[in-house]
């Protein structure tokens, strides 16, 4: 909300620009206006403005109050007060960022169970964000409660890893020995710490060693059932708590190309930075999910896995790049695809209508124009324009060179709203409304 | 007093032909509009300021039928008289 108060002078100086006439003119017209109205109400009138509103007097009856000082009683007299009506077209025009909220009934009796009170603009993200934020919390319970008890689950790891790791291992547990103390000499940040645990017993050594071995293997086993197992949520779940772990560790160990050795430091400085590190994941992914419930429920699933399949796809090119990230990627693609196509392979009419819908549109003559507000939408431009929300699509369409995102048009921008067909956008006919919404499917990835 | 006969005392006053004080009624309203539009105050002196004010939204009971309705959130343009009118308007004779 703007608090500046825009001066009679500025006015005068406007409406000298627009209507063409000199300054002069303009002041002497606007007080000619303002002293007009006032006349009009003094004598009692109701003065009536076309387009603007209309102004009458309002009499207030006196009432008794009370003097806040002495606390005596009062009595405020009766007086006439200025009362402005807008117009009805004002009014919309004001209204306009809330045009598309109407009244909700509540029936609270009948629904004895759960109060679904609100109103169109905060039900689904609100509702969403909830859900999705009760998922993250779950989430990160998990994760941190995998992370508190590390070597339980690499206890859980090695029973998986049993029939896959050979008696070789205690071959290599030597070599990664040798080169868990080079690491150490060389990682300076950690270097006062490693140095102290070199010192300590070749038990902890030998512990230290076995974690690492489980490093290298583990994190190309979850890479593999990553790949395979998409579509389950819960393991996209597991698999987001081993990933972040991997992730963690990649970004923990100094190059990701070579064998994971952990870094010497204590475990518990460690345990730290990856509970926070996950936090900040968990954030991220919690914002990505809120950006993306703007759009339909429907396309959030899909969205949700997209999101997922990025962050997996990422990490598998930092590790292996053999694993096949666009498999991935086509699995999910896929069934968007399969909608479009199924419409035009149906059996349909082909009639004029028909052609319309597929014939790809150009847009020559214009009806009006309009400048993008704080708060102005195109469905609420399509509704005025043409009867419909659904057919904001052609209005977008229309202007792509100056839209770049249907969501979030720049404020200022200038939309001119399409000559249409009629047939085209028939608000009648069922088909055009879906057509307008298929149309919107596709523009709203 | 109508728009028409608003205009018609202003024609009169400035000795203007009414179709150039027809126009520049709409090109005054027009802005003042506009400039409502953006949130932005519009004040007159010794006259009063149009102010655009956010209602919130609130939960209304039917008197009669207890229905129980949520109202959402809206805009309105909202109109205060300055005390120089306010004391001229005290000189109005009330008949009750």
């Amino acid at each position: 909300m703007n608090k500046e108060k825009i001066s009679s002078q500025e006015i005068i100086d406007l409406v000298a620009s627009k209507a063409s006439v000199s300054k002069r003119a303009a002041e002497e017209f606007l007080k000619v206006m303002i002293t007009s109205v006032e006349e009009g109400l003094l004598a009692g009138e109701v003065v009536k403005i076309k387009n603007f509103g209309t102004f009458k007097l309002q009499w207030n009856e006196p009432r008794k109050s009370v003097n806040i000082q002495s606390g005596d009683e009062i009595i405020i007299s009766g007086y006439y007060k200025v009362v402005f009506i807008p117009d009805s077209s004002l009014k919309e025009q004001i209204n306009e960022p809330f045009a598309h909220l109407e009244p909700v009934i509540l029936d609270l009796e009948t629904q004895k169970i759960e109060l679904d009170d609100e109103t169109d603009s905060t039900s689904d993200p609100l509702r969403l964000f909830n859900e999705q934020a009760s998922e993250i919390k779950n989430l990160i319970s998990e994760i941190q409660a995998l992370s508190s008890n590390s070597v339980l689950s690499k206890k859980e790891d090695k029973t998986v890893l049993e029939d896959t790791v050979d008696n070789n291992e205690n071959s290599e547990s030597n070599e990664y020995v040798d080169e868990l103390n080079d690491f150490s000499k060389e990682n300076e940040s950690t270097l006062n710490e490693n140095e102290l645990i070199k010192t300590e017993s070749t038990q902890e050594d030998s512990n230290i060693s076995i974690e690492n071995e489980k490093e290298p293997i583990k994190t190309e086993l979850p890479l593999e059932e990553l790949n395979n197992s998409i579509e389950n949520k819960e393991e996209i779940n597991s698999i987001i708590q081993k990933d972040s772990e991997t992730l963690l560790h990649s970004e923990l160990t100094s190059t990701p190309y070579l064998d994971d050795i952990k870094p010497l430091k204590s475990r518990k400085g460690r345990k730290l930075i990856l509970l926070i590190l996950i936090l900040v994941l968990g954030i991220g992914t919690g914002f990505l999910f809120f950006t993306r419930s703007d759009s339909k429920l429907s396309i959030n699933k899909i969205s949700e896995k997209f999101s997922i399949t990025e962050i997996i796809n990422s990490v598998s090119q930092w590790f292996t790049p053999k694993t096949k990230p666009e498999a991935v990627a086509e699995k999910v693609v896929i069934p968007k695809d399969t909608n479009e196509y199924d419409s035009i392979n149906q059996n349909q009419p082909i009639d004029s209508v028909q052609l319309l819908f597929d014939n790809p549109r150009v847009y020559n003559d214009f009806i009006a124009s309009e400048r993008i507000r704080n708060g102005s939408r195109l469905t609420i431009l399509s509704k005025r324009y043409y009867g419909n929300k659904d057919f904001w699509v052609y209005i977008y369409e229309a202007n792509k060179d100056r839209i770049s995102n249907p969501d979030k048009i720049e404020i200022g921008t200038l939309i001119r709203i399409p000559k249409l067909d009629p047939r085209l956008i028939d608000v009648s006919n069922p088909r055009c409304i879906l057509k307008a919404r298929e149309l919107h499917d596709i523009y709203i990835k | 007093m109508n728009n028409k006969e608003l205009i018609a005392s202003m024609a009169l006053k400035m000795n203007a032909p009414k179709s150039m004080v027809a126009v520049l009624l709409e090109t005054t309203i027009a802005t003042c509009t506009e400039l409502l539009l953006e949130e932005k105050t519009i004040g007159f002196q010794s006259f009063g300021n149009f102010e655009v004010r956010k209602k919130e939204e609130r939960l209304s009971v039917h008197p009669s039928t207890h229905i129980r309705t949520l109202i959402p959130p809206k805009l309105v343009v909202n109109f205060k008289q300055s005390n120089i009118l306010k004391d001229k308007l005290k000189d109005i004779p009330h008949h009750e």
